[in-house]
């Protein structure tokens, strides 16, 4: 069962065409890779299904069996779709916990008037969501800094906030866009690890966009290539290793087959 | 915890509330509120505190020094309100003099009543400031009921009864023409001989004076802002109107601009005023002085003329009251100077005219002031000049 | 324990402070005082907590202020109906003001917000049945039965307890769900919208909840003897003091708002004898802050929380880091 599904998704910003129809599914809980040069699309595509941009007409987006072609941001993330973006956006004035709680607001479920009145109910909801959030913590490992300010951390403490914020929501979806960017190699495996452990705890289904193939390669299922707003390959890591275009994508000539193996060998 | 934070909010409240209450000492205690944001405003409101420190140099009145707290209330009748109630309860003084702008005059009219302190406004002209009915106020400037008239009593006596107007839509114009044509159709029962609207922004107003010159008219009334004063006295002479017809604006043609942009033109152009620095009289000339060498002011408006006769009046009924100035004699001090500013009669200062005040708390008494003066450019431009033409009193009960 | 509880606390506390002020004039300045916490701790809600622009706040003040000298003097309800039936005027005022904000920010937003506050001083102005230029006389101060609580010393027991519940609700709203949504929004909005946050309608949520705040203390300025509206005190000069008054306090912090509206208030009092050098005074304490305290009383006490209570945290991290 597919929980995305994409149908002849365009757009265009003036006269650049940044996303050509293209269609995509993605199964109830697979990990999907999205890989491309620069300027390919991929982080177009994302903010379409998050709803940042409006799709052209004869788009079509379904998640989990809902239209969700041209709805706001905040309603498509309460229906499940929760991402990161490429410069991260955490709320840098907040404490950590607070990003978190901001990423649960959708499920933190009391009138800001009871709120004002000081309810009890107020006060045990507020309780359920700040443990919840400490237990989210807990497994990305930042449980120590729930008190701080969230501008004061570190860049790899950061992809993992940004990381939780998403989790936060309890979303069905999580889009990762570019999470390795700027991270250590050991940072990377911590990510991924993590990104692995929530997703089999929470039995998520994953789309993440990449620049760094391997990290691709090592935890997608399926892998989309996109180029100049098209997608010209799709199918398994080695699937996607033997297409020649995808290697011209990446490295603009023709190769041999023996440089091919080496490159993708290195990477 | 709580608690810990009100006690912490508190602390700044109690040092605040260090401030001891004056004891009655012997000293006469005045505050002073003025509008001084502006350059002459900080000038005028020193001559106030100088000529009343020239008194206490000359020895007090009657031995009692005066303590002056001179305050800014910046044309904010809040401010105004401000300053009043800390002259009243953290001061507490025995006399008020303020304040320059009417909207801040208004609030204050209420509170010294309320509080029984007597006010002398030295500045302010709204003739709703002493219709209120306050036994505890007195206006030293000319009211704005009187104001209105001057130059319409005498334009009728002088030089004739057939007004055309020319009036452009702003506020100013449209109540000088109207207070004018009220006055006229009162005293004379004379109507209009035409009345041309421009609006403000006109730059041509040929066509309307072309008009105004075929009805003949013995005066030419000009309603409007410095500018419009400016081009309708340049165009008037343009188009023929002869100079045997007296042209007269509105207040703002005392305005610089007017002269300098005019030219030539405002030669015999007059307004009224409330004091004119050509003034002949020889404690004008004094004062002009005293301006110049001491305040840098070549030629001190009517802000200043009444600011300085203020300090005057209230000297000459401090020095006539019977003050105790001890502890408990408070109240009783307040009512003193209040009755003894109802006993001056026929001060003459700067201003116009003789000032007189009387006990019942009346506009009729408590204006005191009832004659405006009319100003005439002898010549124009950047070097202008003004001699006074005339001045006209009225009856007490002119305007109510 | 209801935590309304610690501030009825409050209230009693403070209601002793009269007591101990030595002139009625202190009790005048309380009383300004605490309008002017509730003006700044609202402000706080739209500019420190959601981040949005605005300098109508003084003019929904005084649309407040009149709306209420309207309803008391032409209408003749007594202040306690007429102190909410301004707030709800002002709650619509706010809505109103709060639409430009969906479309434009920063500079653009404050070119907007300026159209209102300068349009409502000049309509008042020219308005005769609101007193014009000459002012609103004659608003009637509140009263229960035939206690009239017209003195200072009454008054303030009018003001300071809904000072201090201002201050109790906008705590009780920004610890809340809807006040990290502001916050979010102030932070970044395509995160907080990418989080499920509907940044629109806490946008215009913001507006109006500020413009409650602004409309309750023109009320109360209504009302205070002696009584008396003149649109002249509700210029661009009173939305700057009210904007040092937050910016000194701490921006985002409503205790920053509220030390920032007794400091200042009280700063400008102590500097009404030194009128020469007062504006002087007033742009230098502006600027000092901007320059040394960017983000106010407010923000340096949390930074030296934060340093203090992350330092050992900070030094783990930074080992962590340098170690390969």
């Amino acid at each position: 069962m597919n929980l995305l599904e994409i149908k002849g998704l365009s757009k265009r910003f003036g006269g650049f065409r940044a996303l050509s129809g293209i269609d995509l599914n993605v199964r109830q809980g697979a990990v999907h890779g999205i890989i491309g040069p620069n300027g390919s699309g991929k982080s177009t595509l994302f903010n379409m299904i998050s709803g940042v941009y409006l799709p052209e007409p004869g788009s079509q987006i379904v998640f989990n069996g809902t239209d969700i072609t041209g709805k706001p941001s905040h309603e498509i993330a309460r229906l499940g779709v929760a991402r990161t973006f490429q410069m991260l956006r955490i709320f840098e004035g907040m404490s950590v916990i607070e990003n978190m709680m901001v990423g649960h607001h959708g499920l933190t479920g009391y009138s800001p008037l009871a709120a004002v009145f000081g309810v009890k109910s107020v006060r045990s909801e507020e309780r359920r969501v700040r443990a919840e959030m400490m237990e989210l913590l807990n497994f990305i490992g930042l449980a120590d800094y729930a008190e701080m300010p969230a501008g004061e951390m570190s860049g790899g403490q950061r992809r993992l906030l940004a990381l939780g914020r998403a989790m936060a929501a309890k979303p069905k979806l999580l889009m990762l866009d570019e999470p390795g960017a700027g991270l250590s190699p050991t940072n990377v495996d911590i990510l991924l690890d993590t990104v692995r452990a929530l997703q089999q705890r929470f039995g998520l289904t994953v789309i993440i966009i990449e620049h760094i193939l391997k990290l691709v390669m090592d935890t997608c299922e399926t892998v989309s290539v996109l180029e100049h707003g098209e997608k010209i390959a799709e199918g398994t890591p080695a699937e996607i290793s033997a297409d020649h275009r995808v290697i011209e994508a990446y490295l603009g000539r023709e190769m041999k087959d023996e440089e091919v193996r080496d490159f993708l060998r290195s990477a | 915890m709580a608690i810990r934070k009100w006690a912490l909010l508190a602390a700044p409240l109690l040092a605040l509330a260090a401030t001891p209450a004056k004891a009655q000492d012997g000293v006469i205690r005045i505050g002073v509120t003025l509008r001084m944001v502006v350059e002459n405003g900080l000038k005028y409101g020193q001559m106030v505190k100088d000529e009343f420190e020239a008194v206490n140099a000359a020895g007090g009145i009657n031995g009692h020094k005066i303590e002056i707290q001179l305050l800014d209330d910046e044309c904010k009748p809040d401010k105004g309100v401000s300053n009043v109630n800390r002259f009243i309860h953290q001061t507490q003084v025995d006399l008020i003099i303020g304040s320059t702008c009417s909207s801040v005059s208004m609030p204050m009219v209420d509170i010294v009543t309320k509080e029984e302190i007597p006010l002398v406004i030295p500045q302010s002209t709204n003739q709703d400031l002493t219709k209120k009915g306050s036994p505890w106020v007195y206006r030293v400037p000319v009211s704005e009921r009187f104001y209105a008239a001057v130059h319409a009593k005498w334009l009728a006596e002088n030089v004739g009864k057939k007004v055309a107007y020319l009036v452009t839509t702003d506020t100013a114009g449209i109540g000088f023409a109207k207070q004018y044509q009220v006055y006229m159709k009162k005293t004379y029962s004379v109507d209009p001989v035409i009345e041309v609207q421009a609006q403000e922004t006109d730059l041509d107003f040929r066509a309307a004076l072309l008009k105004i010159k075929s009805m003949n008219p013995d005066v030419l009334a000009i309603g409007g802002q410095a500018d419009a004063i400016a081009r309708v006295s340049q165009q008037s002479y343009e188009v023929g109107i002869p100079s045997r017809v007296r042209r007269v604006a509105a207040s703002a043609a005392s305005n610089a601009p007017v002269p300098e942009l005019g030219g030539d033109s405002v030669k015999g152009l007059i307004y009224a005023a409330a004091f004119n620095c050509n003034d002949e009289r020889p404690e004008a000339k004094a004062f002009v002085k005293l301006t110049q060498t001491k305040y840098g002011v070549r030629c001190p408006d009517h802000d200043f003329s009444q600011a300085y006769d203020t300090v005057k009046i209230v000297t000459q009924a401090l020095k006539t009251a019977n003050l105790k100035l001890t502890a408990g004699s408070h109240a009783a001090d307040r009512m003193a100077i209040r009755d003894a500013m109802a006993n001056v009669k026929d001060f003459h200062g700067l201003a116009s005219g003789p000032i007189s005040f009387c006990a019942a708390p009346t506009p009729q008494c408590r204006d005191g002031n009832r004659t405006g003066i009319l100003v005439e450019y002898t010549k124009g431009g950047k070097d202008y000049d003004t001699k006074l033409l005339a001045r006209v009193t009225f009856d007490a009960d002119f305007g109510l | 324990m209801h935590p309304v509880l610690p501030w009825l606390g409050g209230i009693a506390v403070l209601s002793f402070l009269p007591l101990i002020t030595r002139t009625a004039y202190d009790q005048y300045l309380l009383n300004v005082i605490a309008i002017n916490v509730v003006l700044a701790v609202g402000l706080n809600i739209v500019k420190g907590f959601a981040g949005q622009v605005t300098v109508g706040h003084v003019a929904v003040m005084a649309i407040g202020a009149y709306a209420s000298a309207v309803f008391s003097v032409h209408l003749g309800l007594p202040f306690w109906l007429a102190l909410p039936a301004a707030m709800a005027v002002c709650a619509g005022v706010g809505l109103l003001v709060g639409i430009p904000a969906l479309r434009l920010e920063g500079a653009y937003l404050a070119l907007a917000t300026l159209g209102l506050a300068e349009s409502v001083r000049i309509v008042i102005s020219g308005t005769e049945w609101l007193g014009a230029a000459m002012g609103f006389e004659g608003i009637p101060p509140p009263h229960i039965g035939g206690f009239v609580m017209e003195t200072h010393f009454r008054y303030y027991f009018v003001v300071m307890p809904i000072a201090v519940m201002g201050i109790y609700i906008s705590f009780a709203i920004l610890r809340s769900d809807m006040g990290r949504a502001f916050k979010a929004i102030r932070e970044d909005q395509l995160a907080a919208a990418a989080s499920g946050v509907h940044v629109a309608k806490f946008k215009l949520i913001a507006f109006v909840l500020s413009a409650l705040y602004a409309g309750c203390a023109g009320s109360l300025k209504a009302h205070m003897a002696p009584g008396y509206l003149n649109p002249n005190d509700y210029s661009l000069q009173e939305m700057v003091t009210l904007l040092l008054m937050v910016i000194f306090g701490g921006i985002g912090h409503i205790w920053g708002a509220v030390i920032g509206a007794i400091a200042v208030t009280i700063i400008n009092d102590l500097t009404q004898d030194y009128y020469t050098y007062r504006m002087a005074i007033f742009g230098g304490v502006i600027v000092l802050t901007v320059m040394y305290m960017p983000r106010g009383i407010g923000g340096m006490i949390e930074d030296f929380w934060v340093r203090k209570r992350f330092a050992a945290l900070r030094a783990a991290t930074k080992a962590r880091q340098a170690a390969p």
